[in-house]
């Protein structure tokens, strides 16, 4: 695949991973869609400029592995599978329906392209810890990388991993955290606070890097300057707009999970899908897409 | 030495050690309890590449275990039996079982075994919880011939599995040639007049009630379940269909475990009295192996007399 560069191409694909993630949960009745919005520069930027994988060989042993710790956010990734060639694109409109391949939480069984299951909050970068220490027993060169959440953070395991990491100078592991500052319930802030959270990664042992999460240059430029890093794990605190992109979530306290009961509020939430300058909704068509 | 003066953990050590040598995809994983375990420090020493100990965190030793396995590694990781599967159930849940990634867990000091460490460390529900899980084995040894077929079988399937561990010594019952098969339970004693159904712990007292019973012409069928899941169903109805009295015996709870997979297979196929010996829903104390078991009701003493009461109800 050609790495993505140009800024045109990767805020077109930004439109249309938030409509196609919009609508297939709107289709499915509902979904996380806070959460899955706002990783969708990051994922993009993993997907088309960063990973090493073969889409036609998804268990490859050389790949970059990717860790969606916080699984939920699965519908985002399910994308960027999708248009590398793991599945067809209309498979996507089976999230969540019965029988499906595409589980509303990350499933590395019947999904191809994921690399671990995930789900059940603070599991997962335990388990990019497994990946990450594999990878050094078979001296392979590739990358993991592991996406958790702040309201995740919370979860005592999250920091047992966080010691052991350091501990076995994990330098193949770049996590990033999404710090969209929202959990179920509240503002994390107003819930459990992580913060210093910057300090409490460095102080645990990591090499720890701060980054706009929706801005194109500075992911990329700091996951590059993570992957560099030696001897030590690398966390990306990325400071994200939760729901970004969807006028009618956008940064509110309910984007965490929303219900699509009838048609009516599946056009007004599809409608959300803007783009900041744009007059019109942006719509992605199914038939071309394909 | 013969390998059965060797206690269990000693051979589970030996066991660990001449696979890892074998093969370089096996790795060891402790819990900051391998000295109990016995990897400490003889796997540690022999293979400190694949030797991993994540300190007091059971919950990411799973998550660790589960990337391993994930990768293509076989991870046994060992800690005591309540930290093995109470508290990180969830982890072993999705990260290993749901994940379909073959992790080994070992569990030490089963039950009554964890003796003078008291009630806050004696696990009575781990073959319960593990048999409720989709997806995972349970595995319970009643020697070290057992034990040493048992883990290498483990690191030659590619499913998940737990065994619980007793450490300490205990007579032998099988020899040199035992090859463990989690599809076939062991008649270890025939007879007619009742059925006696136990696993690990449970399976050496149950050598000495039956000894005993012979004694007053009593004669127990003994069939030992190296294996509770998957449990075979075959050997039990075969048993049942002479004897129409079943007594089990295990060192849990009796809710769920042996006596449960028992009743289930009897209520289903053929359904018989059953008595079941275990902790009757208590938590544990502190205290000794023989002062437990009587007092919990699976001592060898107790056994032989539930055997006695169930020969006339048939």
């Amino acid at each position: 695949m050609e790495r993505i560069e140009s800024k045109d191409q990767l805020d077109q694909l930004a439109k249309e991973f938030r409509y196609i993630v919009t609508d297939i949960m709107c289709r499915a009745g509902g979904g996380h869609i806070g959460g899955s919005l706002s990783l969708v520069e990051i994922i993009i930027t993993l997907y088309f400029r960063i990973l090493n994988l073969k889409p036609d060989e998804p268990r490859w042993e050389d790949r970059d592995r990717f860790i969606l710790s916080k699984g939920h956010a699965g519908p985002t990734l399910y994308t960027a599978l999708a248009y590398r060639g793991y599945f067809p694109k209309e498979v996507l409109l089976t999230l969540n329906a019965n029988g499906t391949k595409l589980p509303s939480h990350v499933d590395q069984v019947i999904t191809p392209g994921v690399d671990q299951t995930a789900g059940s909050l603070g599991q997962g970068l335990s388990c990019a810890n497994g990946i990450a220490l594999a990878g050094k027993l078979h001296k392979r060169i590739h990358n993991v990388f592991c996406v958790i959440g702040d309201g995740e953070s919370q979860e005592g395991q999250i920091w047992e991993a966080a010691m052991f990491a350091a501990h076995h100078k994990l330098d193949n592991l770049v996590v990033i955290t999404d710090y969209n500052k929202m959990q179920i319930d509240a503002e994390v802030e107003k819930i459990v606070s992580l913060e210093p959270v910057v300090d409490k990664w460095r102080s645990f042992g990591w090499e720890v890097f701060e980054m706009d999460g929706h801005d194109w240059d500075d992911i990329y430029d700091t996951i590059n300057k993570a992957m560099a890093v030696k001897d030590k794990p690398a966390m990306i605190v990325a400071h994200t707009v939760k729901a970004k992109g969807n006028t009618c979530y956008e940064n509110r306290i309910e984007c965490h999970f929303i219900s699509i009961p009838d048609e009516d509020e599946r056009n007004r939430v599809i409608g959300g899908v803007c783009v900041e300058g744009e007059e019109e909704p942006f719509e992605f068509n199914w038939t071309q897409g394909k | 030495m013969k390998l059965h003066e060797k206690e269990l953990r000693a051979v589970y050590t030996d066991t660990l050690i001449e696979l890892m040598t074998e093969n370089d995809k096996v790795v060891c994983l402790e819990a900051d309890l391998g000295k109990s375990s016995g990897t400490v420090p003889r796997v540690w020493d022999a293979f400190p590449d694949r030797f991993f100990d994540v300190g007091v965190a059971e919950a990411n030793m799973i998550g660790i275990s589960a990337g391993l396995a994930n990768e293509g590694l076989v991870p046994f990781c060992a800690t005591f039996t309540p930290f093995a599967t109470r508290r990180a159930y969830d982890q072993i849940t999705i990260s290993i079982a749901y994940a379909e990634n073959p992790v080994k867990i070992v569990g030490t000091a089963p039950g009554v075994t964890t003796a003078k460490n008291g009630a806050t460390h004696m696990c009575f529900q781990d073959l319960a919880i593990m048999r409720a899980m989709p997806n995972m084995r349970v595995y319970c040894p009643a020697d070290v011939y057992e034990l040493r077929s048992m883990v290498k079988y483990m690191a030659a399937s590619k499913k998940p599995e737990y065994m619980q561990l007793i450490r300490e010594v205990h007579a032998p019952i099988f020899d040199e040639n035992y090859q463990f098969d989690p599809s076939k339970a062991r008649v270890l004693a025939e007879g007619a007049d009742v059925t006696l159904v136990t696993t690990g712990l449970t399976t050496q007292f149950a050598r000495k009630a039956v000894t005993d019973l012979k004694k007053e012409s009593i004669q127990a069928e003994h069939i030992h379940y190296p294996s509770v899941k998957p449990f075979d169903a075959d050997t039990l109805l075969d048993s049942v269909k002479k004897t129409n009295a079943v007594v089990t015996a295990e060192n849990q709870n009796v809710i769920g475990g042996l006596g449960g997979a028992v009743c289930e297979v009897l209520a289903e196929h053929y359904p018989a009295k059953v008595k079941r010996l275990g902790a009757q829903d208590r938590f544990g104390e502190v205290g000794d192996v023989p002062y437990l078991s009587e007092t919990l009701g699976f001592s060898a003493a107790k056994i032989a007399s539930a055997c006695r009461e169930m020969k006339g109800t048939s």
